[in-house]
């Protein structure tokens, strides 16, 4: 049984496992590196970030752990788990799938 | 271990809320610090730059919330999700199930059905404000070994008077009056009071009113205060009885309150008594007035202000002043106060503990037969969990679905266990002496609920904690990897099982060892002999009231007069009456001085126990003459004033002396002091207990010391009904408004002497016989797990030339390690703990040889008897099906 998710929380846990599969990253780099790599289309809520976060730690796909920030700042770190990492090729194999099956649909409307 | 890591996450999240909130709190910061830098080189001021973060960023506090409460959905979704999931893995093998639920109801079924009683008796605060300021006051003769008795009326005055510690003090007494008027007579237990016992308990009534100080006054009129019970049974329940007047023992009472039924002070044996002033009583009421005797029983509230220390350091005060001023009396008695709770409970203490603890360890085996069970699970489980690890389960997730499960079993047999003992509680309330206090509130009430609550969920833990602890420990990875099956069992969970199987031989030794010991116990207590015959032997009781019959002349009249009349019926020439009878009444302590003899020093004293018979009562009762004579029907009142002793009192205060012919002299209330010449020895009897030796007695004709109340006993070959008939018809024939009471068996009122001791022996016996079975069943599933998952290596070892019977020997080797170690660990603990039943056990040692040889025999049967089918399924085994067994 999955948890009442809707699709843009699923969405923006997705952009954070990925951002995480690069490197960790402490929450204000997450939300730059998404504003980044989306060029700015999409524009997540930066306090939404936080609830998302916390909740894939709570899940075991992520684990986040106190370190110092570039300019000496004590900054929470967060990390893919393996499990995480699994997850995320699960997910991104369903997404393929997904949005080929979707591309079908469309072109051969 | 990653899974710890979690769980102290979770742990964090669940208890310290405060530390979260300021972990978020510092890691936001650090968001919006960074935002703020990030406008600060876009050039806006600090505050505009400050501001444009926070829009940016949302409501901070909202997001806390959200933080928050992603944490606990988290926390419970997954919770329901592990119970769903244990569920259905449960539902998928009802027959483990069944057994793990049925095993765990039994043991926390017994538990709570015993902790029900213990906690009703010992642990429950008495239902009275301010429970702990109760105390009994006692008297007690340390010298003379007497621990506990009452007082005078005359000293409880004093006590009243001289205290500065106690707020209120009250005292009482109990005995039988008839109730007539109102329908067949009928006899009700009377408690006799000091009036301010009702408020010194702080008691209401349900209708009416108690005892006001002035009920206790000279010249009052006689009040009684009914029991609930009573009042429904006998006057219909309706008030209106108030005002009206009932007739105890012929004198009129008027009737002033009800008390509810849960109300039980003092502890009685009837569930119907009544109440009614010491003043009006017309047994003890006289008895006010006279100086010394030790019949008032007494009871004290202390004041808030002060100690116990400090009340009964002012008690001993008061006692040696008390002393000082009547030395005659009271030397060598001091006061003691008694918690009062601990005074009531007396000696069920031990017994009620050695049950909770027997029954505890049927629980612990119980868990242990249920670890193994889910030990067994987890392995043919191992693939899954390996799998579901593959993919993607957290390890922690896995341990925790495990815990689930296992708590999901535990409160299936929790359940299941309090129906259980529900059934349990009403088979022990029956059983349960009648005048145990607060026995009439034994029942599954919230405490004991929580009880079994809590048990279900230790019992969880404890049998959950094998397989979880193999789960997180083993490598799952290895597991899929590697064909378990052929290289039989890892270690430790081999370790672990067999570990499990000795620990319950173990635990089921020491409480069989128990069971055993009890068992002999209380077959040498009914083997003992009272002294007396009991077959074909009957008694009853007459009783006649004071205000009729006020004069020991008319006491003798009826009783001579009635025994006449009995022994002239047809089957019961063999009558006698006595007054009280051994062992099935209670008994009369006196203390006697021998005419002649130097006088004993002040304070010191000699007793017997007291009897008034008629002259053939020897003789019905079969107890043997070994010297002199008996009464017989020339010993009259106004003949020479005799006795007969038993054997003890002679060995005792005439050795190496004929005591026939010296004088005994003592003072029986209504009679005042006589000298009675020794006439005759008699056997000893057992007349206050079967476990305690028999004492010094003398005996006294009925026809000398009458009495208004003696017991009727009867040696006859005719029915109890036959003589019921018999001796009602005569007692009506003389006194048509005189109640009988019940005919029993001798016999059986033997038996019920010894009730206490047969309820734990038959309880204990139970637990022992649940702790075998769950034993027996432990070593059959441990053995035949491992022929299972042996079945290879026994297939190489048939097909390289082993024999049948070396098969055998392999296998019967693994079980028979296993009952000696259970027994070399059992025996030990079994001599340790036996020695707390030590003032339970009556001629039998704690450490008795026999007993423990018969039960280390007994389970190393039983052990090699559940293994015999594993055995025999061993010795089958096909080599050719065995090496190609996968």
């Amino acid at each position: 049984m999955t948890k009442p998710v809707d699709l843009v929380q699923g969405t923006l846990d997705m952009l954070i496992l990925k951002t995480l599969a690069l490197e960790p990253a402490h929450g204000w780099a997450i939300a730059q590196r998404i504003r980044q790599v989306s060029k700015d289309v999409l524009q997540v809520r930066q306090g939404a970030l936080y609830p998302a976060l916390h909740r894939l730690e709570q899940q075991g796909w992520i684990k986040a752990e106190w370190g110092e920030s570039e300019n000496n700042r004590r900054a929470k770190y967060y990390s893919l788990t393996k499990a995480g990492r699994n997850y995320l090729e699960q997910e991104h194999a369903n997404w393929e799938r997904l949005s080929a099956a979707i591309g079908i649909v469309m072109n051969t409307a | 271990m990653r899974w710890l890591a979690k769980a102290r996450l979770r742990l964090r999240s669940l208890f310290r809320r405060e530390r979260i909130g300021g972990e978020l709190s510092e890691e936001l910061e650090f968001h919006l610090e960074q935002a703020v830098q990030e406008k600060l080189a876009a050039g806006l001021s600090r505050v505009e730059a400050r501001h444009a973060a926070l829009r940016d960023f949302g409501g901070v506090e909202q997001v806390r919330e959200e933080c928050a409460e992603v944490r606990r959905l988290n926390w419970f979704y997954d919770l329901l999700e592990d119970v769903r999931y244990g569920l259905r893995m449960l539902g998928k093998s009802p027959g483990f199930t069944g057994v793990a639920v049925l095993t765990l109801a039994l043991g926390i079924g017994a538990n709570t059905a015993i902790f029900s009683v213990v906690y009703a008796v010992l642990l429950k605060p008495l239902p009275y404000p301010q429970p702990n300021q109760l105390v009994g006051v006692t008297m007690a003769e340390p010298e003379e070994g007497i621990p506990t008795n009452g007082t005078s009326y005359d000293d409880f005055r004093e006590w009243q008077a001289q205290n500065h510690v106690f707020t209120e003090m009250a005292g009482f007494q109990s005995h039988d009056l008839t109730l007539t008027g109102r329908g067949e007579p009928l006899t009700v237990e009377t408690a006799v009071i000091t009036p301010g016992l009702f408020s010194l308990l702080g008691v209401k009534p349900i209708v009416g009113r108690t005892f006001f100080p002035e009920d206790g006054q000279e010249g009052a009129r006689a009040v009684v205060v009914l029991s609930e019970n009573l009042w429904r049974d006998r006057f219909g329940g309706d008030s209106s009885v108030l005002g009206t007047s009932i007739s105890l023992d012929h004198k009129s009472y008027t009737v002033i309150g009800v008390m509810p039924a849960s109300f039980d002070y003092p502890p009685l044996n009837s569930s119907e008594p009544v109440w009614i002033p010491l003043l009006q009583d017309p047994v003890f009421g006289p008895w006010m007035d006279r100086k010394g005797g030790h019949w008032l029983r007494v009871i004290a509230r202390i004041k808030p202000s002060v100690s116990f220390a400090g009340a009964q350091a002012e008690m001993d005060t008061v006692g040696a002043r008390l002393a000082a001023k009547s030395p005659a009396e009271n030397t060598g008695w001091v006061i003691r106060l008694v918690p009062l709770q601990r005074q009531m409970v007396g000696s069920m203490k031990t017994a009620l503990v050695a049950l909770l603890g027997s029954v505890g360890l049927v629980l612990l085996i119980a868990c242990a037969n249920v670890a193994n069970l889910l030990l067994c699970r987890a392995t043919s489980r191992a693939k899954e969990m390996a799998l579901r690890a593959a993919l993607g389960a957290g390890r922690g997730r896995i341990v925790r679905q495990l815990l689930t499960e296992s708590a999901v079993l535990g409160l299936a047999g929790g359940l299941a266990g309090v129906l259980l003992a529900n059934w349990g509680v009403h088979g022990l309330r029956s059983g349960l002496p009648a005048n145990l206090p607060q026995a009439n509130t034994v029942r599954l009430d919230g405490s004991v609920l929580a009880f079994a609550l809590g048990l279900s969920i230790l019992a969880s833990f404890l049998f959950g904690l094998a397989p979880t602890l193999f789960a997180a420990g083993a490598d799952l990875e290895a597991v899929l990897k590697q064909d378990v099956v052929r290289s039989g069992e890892s270690g430790p969970q081999r370790f672990a099982r067999e570990f499990l199987a000795a620990a319950e031989v173990a635990l089921a030794m020491v409480v069989l060892v128990g069971a055993g010991l009890l068992g002999r116990s209380f077959l040498s207590l009914t083997s003992v002999r009272p002294g007396f015959e009991v077959e074909n032997r009957m008694k009853s009781g007459v009783e006649l009231p004071l205000l009729e019959y006020s004069q020991p002349a008319e006491w003798r009249a009826f009783g001579e007069g009635l025994l006449r009349r009995l022994q002239a019926q047809p089957g019961m020439h063999d009558t006698a009456i006595a007054v009280p009878l051994p062992l099935v009444d209670g008994y009369i302590n006196l203390a006697f001085d021998i005419v002649g003899n130097p006088p004993l020093r002040p304070g010191a004293s000699q007793n017997a126990d007291y009897a008034a018979v008629s002259p053939n009562y020897f003789g019905v009762m079969g107890i043997p003459l070994l010297r002199g004579r008996w009464f017989s029907e020339q010993d009259r009142d106004s003949s020479a004033p005799v006795t007969v002793i038993s054997e003890t009192l002679a060995q005792l205060y005439f050795p190496n002396q004929d005591p026939i012919g010296r004088q005994l002299s003592f003072e029986f209330p209504p009679r005042a002091v006589t000298r009675q010449e020794i006439v005759g020895i008699v056997g000893d009897v057992r007349d206050v207990g079967l476990g305690q030796p028999p004492g010094a007695m003398m005996y006294v004709p009925f026809a000398q010391a009458p009495f208004w109340e003696a017991e009727i006993v009867v040696e006859s070959n005719l029915s109890a009904a036959n003589v019921a008939a018999a001796i009602r018809e005569q007692v009506h024939g003389m006194d048509k408004d005189l109640p009988v009471g019940d005919v029993r068996a001798m016999s059986e009122a033997v038996d019920r002497s010894v009730q206490q001791p047969r309820l734990r022996t038959v309880l204990v016996g139970l637990f022992a016989g649940i702790a075998l079975v769950l034993a027996a069943a432990g070593i059959f599933g441990v053995m035949s797990y491992s022929v299972s998952r042996r079945t290879h290596e026994i297939g190489i070892r048939m097909a390289l030339g082993a024999s049948a019977s070396r098969v055998q020997r392999l296998v019967l080797t693994e079980s028979a390690k296993l009952l000696l170690i259970g027994l070399a660990v059992g025996i030990p603990a079994a001599l340790g703990l036996s020695r707390l039943l030590s003032n339970l056990l009556f001629a039998v040692r704690p450490s008795d040889p026999l007993t423990f040889l018969g039960v280390g025999v007994l389970l190393i049967a039983v052990g090699l008897a559940a293994s015999y089918l594993p055995t025999r399924r061993a010795m089958r085994v096909d080599p050719l099906v065995a090496l190609r067994h996968e």
